[in-house]
């Protein structure tokens, strides 16, 4: 076949029907996973994810989405032991994703008390490479890529390990930690003065301290020289008051931003005085985060790759994570948006690095995977990518899905050994195929409706689908 | 941190034309939150001009201003310290310290800001401190044509107050300030 058709597993029926809601419920409890298990215990014989080795057969053929298979069976109620060793036959036998992936869609599919199943040995599977001494991080991308189960409290742990806030060894933590909540609160202590207070630090340094200990009734106050010529009025471009009210302005943008930053979540707003915590957490970290960026200062939309971070560093069961998860959060902020840094930047926007090139890469992604798709958007009904892709890329796809969902997919972006940016695209590209059908029946105007408000799909559908757009074209 | 903007006695149009362009250049919007005038403005668009600057403005009535509802004295509170303004020509002998302290324990207040001598003073007695800002345009008052430009400029921050007081001398822009802190209490001793 000369011709590039869209691959026959794309056709199936599954990918067209719409969503199943994901499977897992979005809680974050403190209860031990053990007790996750006797919840499921009573369902009836749960068929858990087969251990590599067990489907090097399967490899031979292409993968059939109705075949049901008989995998080596550990009982969900086995001790750690047995798990371990299923870690081991992972580790040894060191398989693709798409196997694995294979089988825990075929699994969802067949029976919902199987997913948690898959959950539950995922889950076993990252505490396990957790309580190592120096984490492997190969291996545990390769898990997480997967999906990072709920309610076990791992996630924020796993994240920071991810975006190399917590080095592999775990013996360094608490150093680094340490250093690094420490070094935040300086920052915030030289950033967030305001001029007074600077102005008096400057004067009690230079020995300027005047405490009125006259004990005269009445004087005439006495004049004294202003340090540095800093006066309130002053329109000196290195004065720290003129700084101050042009920096006013971000922090108002700044302020904007974080009351409207999902305004449905008791998390982030209401009048409780969590929400305002949390809120003065956002405001303190983007501040920060404008000041000791000049060039990148604070954009629109900052607020919204900030806030996944922090909600899921908040609810870090240990006290001690959640107390510090504003530090923490800062650093991982950073680290985050340094891949995606030149987006913000108008400058940049036609350069190599900018939004435009990037959105092209993504156009060019789809014309290779799905070239009938591409031919319509872009050239039968001129849909401009921009028009739906920007804010997919800028926002890291924030805005596309409901929360627990962006959280989801954020755990693939961030665990995926090619890099945040490259795994983005392959989403945003599933994304488009997934509702190819309606794209190819619709136009102009129903295209950019539908992709401008994405439908709800499932989600591990969509990662699937991204997963097998790695490398190669065709299948 | 709040920045409060004391002056007075512009006496525009009839003995100055307008603020001296340096003072204006300074005076941007944005920037301050109050501003307290002591009066003799003296026409309605000095009035509508300082409301640009900070939309939280009080005046007090001088004997030439044309409106004639400004109220002879005022008082505020910002932050931990009460403000009194009044103009200061019903206070006999002009600028003399006894009055106007008797005039601040009337109000009672912990700053008092008066003006008709269009000359800058600052005093501290056992009841607070007097401040006059002097004449913003240099306008020539009662007693003499001798007269610098000038006004006030005060940070209220806590208990603590600097007071930045901007002159303009040949030409040039001098700033200088005065630093006082507030005692928590102040006991009124009985004489």
């Amino acid at each position: 076949m000369v011709k590039k058709k869209v691959p026959d597993w794309l056709n199936s029926s599954l990918w067209s029907s719409s969503s199943t809601t994901t499977t897992t419920s979005f809680s974050y409890s403190d209860t031990n996973h053990f007790d996750h298990h006797s919840s499921t215990s009573a369902s009836p014989p749960i068929d858990p994810p087969l251990p590599p080795a067990a489907t090097r057969d399967e490899q031979q053929h292409p993968p059939r989405h109705h075949h049901n298979y008989h995998p080596r069976k550990p009982d969900i109620k086995e001790d750690k032991h047995s798990k371990s060793s299923i870690v081991n036959d992972n580790i040894s036998n060191n398989n693709s994703n798409n196997s694995i992936s294979n089988n825990k869609i075929d699994n969802r599919k067949a029976d919902n008390t199987e997913s948690s199943a898959e959950d539950i040995s995922n889950q076993a599977l990252l505490l396990t490479e957790l309580s190592r001494k120096v984490i492997n991080m190969g291996e545990l991308r390769r898990i997480a890529s997967q999906g990072i189960p709920d309610g076990v409290g791992i996630r924020s742990t796993v994240w920071k390990l991810l975006l190399g806030y917590l080095p592999p060894d775990r013996s360094l933590w608490s150093s680094e930690l340490a250093k690094k909540r420490s070094q935040y609160k300086r920052f915030k202590e030289e950033l967030l003065m305001n001029p007074s207070e600077i102005t008096r630090r400057l004067e009690k340094m230079m020995g300027f301290d005047n405490d009125d200990a006259k004990s005269e009734s009445r004087y005439v106050l006495s004049r004294s020289k202003i340090t540095h010529g800093e006066h309130p009025l002053s329109l000196g471009k290195s004065s720290i008051w003129n700084k101050f009210f042009q920096d006013s302005e971000i922090i108002e943008q700044i302020d904007r931003d974080v009351k409207r930053t999902h305004p449905d979540m008791h998390f982030f707003s209401g009048d409780s005085s969590f929400a305002k915590s949390n809120q003065e957490a956002l405001r303190n970290i983007l501040i920060v985060f404008a000041k000791l960026n000049p060039g990148i200062r604070y954009v629109q939309g900052m607020n919204e790759i900030l806030a996944p971070l922090f909600y899921v560093f908040k609810n870090d069961p240990d006290e001690e994570m959640e107390a510090c998860a504003e530090a923490d959060t800062f650093f991982c902020f950073v680290e985050l948006l340094s891949g995606f840094r030149d987006h913000f930047c108008q400058q940049l926007d036609n350069s190599v690095v900018g939004i435009r090139s990037t959105i092209t890469r993504l156009s060019h992604l789809l014309k290779e995977h799905d070239e009938e798709l591409w031919r319509h958007l872009e050239v039968t009904t001129k849909v401009n990518p921009q028009f739906y892709s920007f804010r997919w890329i800028t926002l890291l796809l924030t805005q596309e899905f409901n929360f627990a969902d962006s959280i989801h997919i954020w755990d693939t972006l961030l665990s995926d050994p090619e890099g945040p940016q490259e795994t983005l695209l392959r989403v945003c590209c599933a994304m488009l195929i997934l509702v190819r059908r309606r794209l190819l029946a619709g136009d102009f105007t129903s295209i950019l409706k539908l992709l401008q408000n994405y439908p709800p799909t499932n989600i591990s559908h969509l990662l699937y689908v991204a997963n097998k757009l790695r490398g190669q074209p065709s299948h | 941190m709040v920045l409060v903007l004391a002056l007075g006695d512009l006496h525009i149009p009839h003995r100055a034309p307008d603020l001296p362009a340096k003072f204006k250049s300074m005076l941007v919007p944005g920037k301050i939150q109050h501003i307290i005038c002591t009066g003799n403005l003296s026409i309605k668009e000095v009035h509508d001009y300082l409301k640009t600057l900070c939309p939280d403005l009080h005046i007090t009535r001088g004997e030439y201003d044309e409106d004639t509802r400004y109220p002879e004295t005022k008082t505020l509170t910002i932050g931990q310290f009460k403000l009194g303004l009044c103009h200061g020509h019903q206070v006999v002998p002009w600028g003399d310290l006894d009055s106007l302290a008797m005039l601040q324990r009337q109000l009672d207040v912990d700053i008092l800001v008066t003006g008709h001598t269009h000359q800058f003073t600052a005093y501290k007695h056992e009841g607070g401190v007097v401040i006059n800002p002097g004449s913003a345009t240099g306008a020539y008052s009662n007693i003499t044509y001798d007269v610098n430009p000038s006004f006030v400029l005060m940070d209220i921050d806590g208990l603590r107050v600097v007071v930045y007081v901007y002159e303009l001398i040949d030409g040039e822009v001098k700033v200088d300030k005065i630093d006082f802190k507030k005692t928590t209490t102040a006991t009124h001793s009985a004489h």
